[in-house]
């Protein structure tokens, strides 16, 4: 026979028609029903999601661009007056700018964990969402990026972070945790984003020649320039695969050292409050917990928007939520830890910072309404709250199950743990160890402008991406999907 | 290179026809190269369980990352030294998170780098041909082999294709 050309295989009417039955409901891997998919449906519900969004989409759009523009503003006035615009003085040193850094980095966990962590641990339900979740982790850890940057006060000289050969002949203090911060988080953005890109590449293979079969020639060139000239030859799956595999080996280490780094930008710090080994469990714990609290955030209403029951089941939605009930409650543990070690720890400063955060001067002041409420005290009471309290109804499956409580309560757990961050931050520098040095700290507009910009550049970035971009891994979909045979059913 | 391509390829509907056809190709002696819509393990069995060096490129490059890692410090800390009350010049322990780090983010780029080259390479020494290239259905359903051989075993090819209930078999005479 002679070789074919495109347009003929185009023009075959046999592309058209369904090439297999669906698979009995039951086969493929528990809960997930897009399992029992054939590939070919897979690639069209995929494609279906990047069609021409609905009018609303664009509203949406347009206010995480409004918060974007806020926070642009905010953040050209901070860079051309300078931090002292912020309220961040002595002796609060750290406000908003390292509470959003933190919360962001956070952020950035669930991502990995769910891409790595649960990739080589075999778990099947993280298929349909470790996509977007990594996309998360890159949104938010470019995010987390701009504070530390912008806390510098001149941002331009920020490439003095980094050691290189200088007339100075000064390096950077590799004993400080600074120090470790920018290699801690530049190696995890480089690896997040390394990982990211390597798995998009088969499923721009695969967006590339579905524009082309629908005649869009336009996308297909440029999904052509993503994919990189992938066939899914056997070769080309070989090193991929195992790449893959030694990329969440990587990754994995990553998840848990990263936050402990961060943690340790407080711990090594011989400030009440700050100076304690439970630091980096800790941290990396809330880290998980606000991540995947923010994946579900996230992932609720996409689920919803593009009707991905099939993909995004209630067993996924089951197993995320079982993860955020145990990190919530090694991060209430770690709260009360902290409060008997403080106790136990006879000394009087750290018995008065915990002391302070729940009881201090400052709820007097609030209840007698000479002064609002304060941040700091504010902080500690919606931590407990929302961190420790309002993920408990996670124990009942009925409410596991009911997708409104449990994007509430995920909504709950990021303002909780934004507010975590700021009552470790904001309190232990504003009890220190002299009377003399205790301070208070009020954010500026420009401040809260900034943390607002955060938010709507995080989401700006995720909503372009699902609609620019397959938000679910298309070639592992079909890898956990039952394969087709001629002669009988595939044993998993 | 295309142009020079000589050999049959055809198209699958089914995972366990390809994966028999597979077999009884390298039976007979040929290396086909197989393309698939995701990985298999079925694929790779039939195959023979072919292996990638890629591990090798990261635990090297790792390796290289976790040296540069400890000994940058090292030598800055000894290039100019900050004494602080006694603490050691070369510290150790402070430097295990640079060395850490290091070695993730050399391994990491070199995993990268590594399996890209590898891909290139193995792409090069085993070419399909333009159709093949172009055949949409790779990347939606459909399962593709393709054997290099000469003009004399074009027949023999084609006819094991369709034995094994190949969709659409083709043979490229160079």
């Amino acid at each position: 026979m002679a070789s074919t050309t495109v347009e003929e295989i185009v023009a075959d009417s046999s592309l058209n028609r369904p090439f297999r039955e669906e698979i009995d409901e039951h086969r493929g891997h528990p809960g997930i029903r897009a399992t029992t998919f054939n590939y070919a449906q897979i690639n069209d519900d995929m494609v279906e999601m990047l069609e021409k969004p609905h009018p609303s989409y664009f509203l949406l759009v347009l206010g995480f661009l409004s918060c974007l523009l806020l926070g642009a503003v905010s953040l050209a006035i901070q860079v051309d007056v300078g931090i002292g615009n912020s309220g961040i003085s002595h002796p609060i040193a750290w406000g908003f700018y390292i509470t959003d850094f933190v919360f962001w980095i956070g952020i950035g966990h669930a991502g990995t964990l769910i891409s790595a962590v649960f990739y080589l641990t075999r778990a099947p339900w993280r298929t349909a969402i470790y996509r977007s979740a990594e996309a998360m982790t890159v949104f938010a850890v470019l995010t987390a990026g701009l504070f530390p940057l912008l806390h510098t006060g001149r941002p331009w000289l920020a490439y003095w972070l980094i050691p290189y050969p200088n007339e100075r002949y000064l390096w950077v203090n590799f004993k400080s945790p600074l120090a470790w911060d920018v290699f801690a988080v530049t190696t995890y953005m480089s690896v997040s984003i390394m990982f990211f890109l390597l798995g998009l590449v088969p499923d721009m293979a695969i967006m590339r020649d579905e524009a082309k079969r629908r005649g869009k020639i336009l996308q297909a060139k440029i999904y052509a320039v993503f994919a990189m000239s992938w066939r899914g030859t056997n070769h080309q799956w070989v090193h991929f695969m195992r790449g893959y595999l030694i990329f969440a080996a990587l990754a994995t280490p990553l998840v848990f050292s990263v936050h402990s780094i961060v943690s340790w930008d407080f711990a090594m710090a011989s400030i009440p409050g700050w100076h304690t080994t439970i630091f980096a469990p800790y941290f990396v714990a809330g880290a998980i917990f606000s991540g995947l609290a923010m994946v579900m955030t996230v992932l609720i209403p996409v689920r919803v928007v593009f009707r991905l029951e099939d993909y995004i089941s209630y067993h996924v939605v089951n197993k995320v939520c079982q993860v955020i009930l145990f990190t919530s409650v090694i991060v209430g543990y770690a709260y009360a830890t902290e409060f008997f070690i403080a106790w136990y720890s006879g000394s009087p400063y750290e018995r008065a910072v915990f002391y302070f955060r729940p009881f201090g001067h400052m709820a007097t002041w609030s209840l007698t309404g000479d002064q609002p409420v304060s941040f700091p005290l504010l902080a500690f009471y919606l931590m407990v709250f929302c961190n420790v309290i309002a993920p408990i109804p996670l124990w009942r499956k009925k409410v596991r199950n009911n997708l409104v409580a449990v994007w509430i309560i995920c909504g709950l757990i990021n303002v909780g743990m934004w507010f975590e961050r700021f009552n470790i931050v904001g309190s232990s520098l504003q009890r220190d160890f002299h009377p003399y040095n205790w301070g208070e700290y009020w954010p500026t507009l420009v401040e809260v402008g900034i943390t607002i910009g955060s938010f709507g550049f995080f989401f700006t970035l995720f909503s372009l991406f699902v609609k620019a971009l397959p938000p679910m891994a298309i070639m592992e979909l079909k890898e956990a999907a039952e394969p087709p045979m001629r002669k009988g059913h595939h044993e998993h | 290179m295309n142009t020079k391509f000589s050999g049959v390829w055809g198209t699958f509907e089914y995972l366990d026809d390809t994966t028999e056809a597979i077999e009884e190709l390298r039976q007979k002696g040929a290396k086909p190269t197989v393309l698939s819509p995701c990985p298999r393990h079925e694929i790779d069995h039939a195959l023979g369980e072919p292996q990638s060096p890629v591990p090798f490129i990261s635990l090297f490059f790792g390796a290289m990352g976790c040296l540069i890692g400890y000994s940058l410090p090292a030598w800055t800390a000894s290039d100019w030294v900050l004494p602080v009350g006694g603490k050691p010049i070369v510290a150790i322990a402070p430097f295990t998170i640079i060395g850490f780090e290091m070695t993730i983010l050399h391994a990491a780029i070199f995993t990268l780098l590594g399996l890209t080259i590898l891909i290139i390479i193995d792409s090069l020494k085993n070419p399909i041909p333009r159709a093949a290239r172009e055949y949409l259905r790779f990347q939606r359903d459909r399962f593709g082999i393709v054997v290099r051989c000469e003009a004399s075993q074009y027949t023999l090819y084609e006819d094991l294709l369709k034995k094994y209930q190949a969709e659409e078999v083709y043979v490229e005479k160079g």
